[in-house]
């Protein structure tokens, strides 16, 4: 990244510095027939200064909480604040400093990158040499100096959800949202994102990423909250949660489903207190599972199938995630 | 192949399950053809003479009560294509203003005395009086006639005048004639006078009145001309809706309502590329019609003398169309209900107001519900700079109903395109 793509530091001041970035209060959200609220009594804080994540499986209420943050839906009932703004009546206040990334790039195919990003900045009241500054600076970021003049139709996902990306960070903001941003891109694209988010989070900018995307939270998030139904099941930094989850089970992971015995027979071992199958995973849950894992692996020789993994004594938030909202669409 | 055609049946098979519960795209689809057939078969049911309807409201001042009064009266009474009105005694000013004001496409005035000075004047010329010494003029039957009045109907209207006076005259003449033989049985007979020596009536010659006296008899291109600019700016709400939704569509709508972008920013971005559009479309039919078209050996369209009266309209039809197109889109769920909506109801409003049939023909019911049309609004203002030689003051009603009507569709858009759910 050359010097004029880095982001510039956040001032924040000392009466700002224990407002948290946003804050949510009985943030409940209900549509006109639909059978159970979307959101249903959310709190949640996100602190200044850190990478936050959002976690949930599909339909858990994650685009209408983003939707709301947005200012694109009204809340049924409770607040929404974003640096001590309420997101109702201050909203002017808080598009100077927000930045918003939308799930679906939302930008003009049959414009170009730069035309794209004149225009959103103009929108954002961004102008004259500034607003050059700015396109150029954007351009860089995301590596595309090379493709500023061609139009986005002619992109890959990859360069759309990049450019989307950074469209958001036009006016730099001290606040960035982010709705699912790799979904469904190149491994080269979303190896940037991150790289520049922890980039823009190191210069200060509070972010809020939602994803389902387990490896991305955790190597991504410093903190993270997990949401099904519409209501918040988890808060926590995320060593504090993997911590949580320590030792609970020794997952097997093999190619194709292994038959219905084989976690019966990892039953009869003794210290094995119970086995999950779902799909290609079994779980093996244990209070001694040192002394359990050399039988296990006899067992699965004798039943046959291929193993691919097997993973003990490091939880991961995947796990938690499982655990807290059941194999309701599982994560990737 | 076989899996082609599979592909192609599930493809049948959303389309349809799409269209099917795309309740207000069906209403559209089978409401709007009939509306149309509806009006249009209406509208030229007198054109293609499904039966002789009461078309024209048609004025006879007959301040004369005798032969020349009553013959005229006798020859309008009869034909069943006008809707008579009779007046013993009115002004010509009066006359004239009625005319104006749209109460009748064509005035006769018969005047007082006429059948008197009628025949005085046969008597002169029986008596063979010579051209220069004869006392009585021959008489004046006056025709005032709307200039938007089509000039074929016109030309039937005047000839029947013609026709009915020819008659008066014969039977004048024979009446004389009966009289000198009666008295003088057939003494000093020396044949019939030649009547086209000096006729008893001045011939026909309608005069059409116009808001500032005498003005351009109306064409074809006069009609055509603004009608068909009024449609194509009409029409642009098709694209200009459907824009609008596809932006909505990819999203960046919604980004520019996050960046809480005023609406009329939003909105404004659009209207003002389409107002370009419309002005253009407005002078390249204007340019055609009075450059291109007389090469073609069409009547060239006389542009009347109000700049700024044409200006007005322009802008005002324009700013109406672009109000209506984004009323469209914000309130249309889906790009093909906003083009479906969109291109039938402007077909619609072309159709009530006069655009695609000149209200002239249509039945008198059609005339009447033509005021509801945006679109005619724009032709009546129009025609008034083009045939009535209108200017300012003339198109300001017009003028004011189409921002009116724009203002509301803007407003309702504003209103819509603010609400959160």
């Amino acid at each position: 990244m050359t010097s004029t793509a880095s982001p510039s530091p956040v001032p924040q001041s000392d009466v700002r510095a224990g407002t948290p970035a946003i804050e949510l209060k009985g943030l409940s959200k209900s549509f006109p027939g639909g059978r159970a609220p979307a959101l249903d009594g959310v709190d949640l804080s996100v602190p200044r200064g850190g990478i936050f994540g959002i976690l949930g499986p599909n339909g858990a209420g994650k685009t209408t909480l983003m939707s709301i943050l947005g200012g694109l839906i009204l809340p049924s009932s409770g607040s929404v604040r974003i640096d001590g703004h309420d997101v109702l009546t201050e909203a002017r206040h808080i598009r100077h400093i927000l930045g918003l990334v939308p799930q679906e790039p939302a930008i003009y195919p049959t414009l170009t990158a730069r035309e794209n990003l004149d225009f959103f900045g103009r929108m954002q009241g961004l102008s004259g040499a500034y607003l050059e500054s700015r396109i150029q600076a954007c351009l860089e970021l995301v590596e595309m100096t090379g493709e500023a003049d061609q139009r986005v139709e002619q992109f890959s996902g990859g360069y759309k959800r990049r450019l989307n990306m950074v469209i958001g960070l036009m006016h730099e903001p001290e606040i960035l949202i982010l709705d699912e941003p790799t979904v469904a891109i190149d491994p080269h694209s979303r190896a940037l994102i991150h790289h520049r988010l922890r980039e823009l989070n190191a210069a200060g900018i509070s972010i809020l990423i939602s994803t389902h995307y387990m490896e991305e939270a955790e190597m991504l998030c410093d903190e993270i909250a997990i949401i099904d139904h519409g209501r918040l099941m988890v808060q926590g930094l995320v060593p504090d949660l993997l911590a949580q989850r320590r030792d609970e089970a020794i997952e097997l992971q093999f190619f194709g489903e292994p038959g219905a015995g084989l976690a019966r027979a990892l039953e009869t071992i003794p210290g094995v207190q119970r086995a999950e199958q779902a799909g290609c995973r079994v779980r093996v849950f244990s209070d001694r599972p040192e002394q359990v894992i050399a039988p296990i692996m006899q067992r699965v020789q004798a039943e046959a199938p291929t193993l691919r993994s097997l993973v003990f004594g490091r939880a991961s938030l995947e796990q938690v995630f499982l655990s807290l909202t059941g194999d309701r669409g599982a994560p990737r | 192949m076989m899996r082609d055609l599979a592909k192609l049946r599930a493809s049948v098979v959303k389309e349809a399950r799409i269209l099917l519960r795309d309740r207000q795209a069906l209403i559209l689809f089978f409401t709007m053809p009939v509306l149309f057939v509806l009006i249009l078969s209406l509208s030229l049911r007198d054109v293609f003479g499904d039966r002789p309807g009461a078309t024209f409201p048609v004025l006879v001042v007959a301040e004369d009560q005798a032969e020349v009064g009553r013959g005229i009266v006798a020859t309008f009474r009869a034909n069943p294509h006008i809707r008579l009105a009779l007046a013993e005694r009115a002004s010509e000013a009066q006359a004239r203003q009625w005319l104006i004001d749209g109460h009748y496409r064509f005035v006769v005035l018969v005047p007082a005395g006429a059948t008197l000075q009628a025949k005085r004047r046969l008597g002169e010329i029986m008596a063979e009086v010579p051209a220069d010494l004869r006392l009585e003029q021959p008489v004046a039957v006056r025709v005032l006639a709307d200039p938007s009045l089509r000039s074929d109907y016109r030309k039937v209207l005047e000839g029947s005048l013609d026709l009915a006076l020819h008659g008066i005259e014969m039977k004048l003449g024979r009446e004389q004639l009966e009289q000198t033989l009666r008295v003088t049985q057939g003494a000093h007979f020396t044949g019939l006078p030649d009547m086209d020596q000096g006729r008893v009536f001045q011939p026909v010659h309608g005069e059409t009145v116009t808001k500032r006296g005498g003005g351009p008899t109306p064409t074809s291109v006069q009609q055509n001309a603004p009608a068909w600019t009024l449609l194509a700016m009409f029409f642009l709400t098709v694209p200009l809706s459907v824009a609008f939704i596809k932006e909505r569509e990819q999203g960046s709508l919604f980004r520019l309502q996050t960046m809480t972008v005023p609406a009329w920013v939003v909105l404004g971005g659009k209207a003002v590329p389409y107002f370009v559009i419309n002005q253009i479309q407005m002078i390249s039919v204007l340019a055609v019609s009075v450059h291109v078209l007389p090469l073609l050996g069409g009547d060239p369209l006389g542009l009347g003398n109000a700049p700024l009266a044409l200006l007005l309209m322009g802008a005002s039809a324009s700013l109406a169309a672009i109000g209506f197109g984004i009323a469209v889109a914000v309130y249309a769920r889906t790009t093909e209900q906003a083009a479906g909506f969109s291109s039938a109801t402007v077909m619609i409003m072309g159709a009530l107001g006069g655009i695609l049939v000149p209200k002239a023909v249509m039945l008198p019911i059609m005339q009447e519900l033509a005021v509801i049309s945006p679109l005619s609004w724009g032709l009546d203002g129009f025609l008034d700079i083009f045939v009535r030689g209108g200017g300012v003051d003339d198109v300001l009603p017009e003028a004011l109903a189409l921002l009116a009507f724009s203002a509301f569709c803007h407003a309702i858009a504003i209103q819509r395109y603010r609400r959160r759910v």
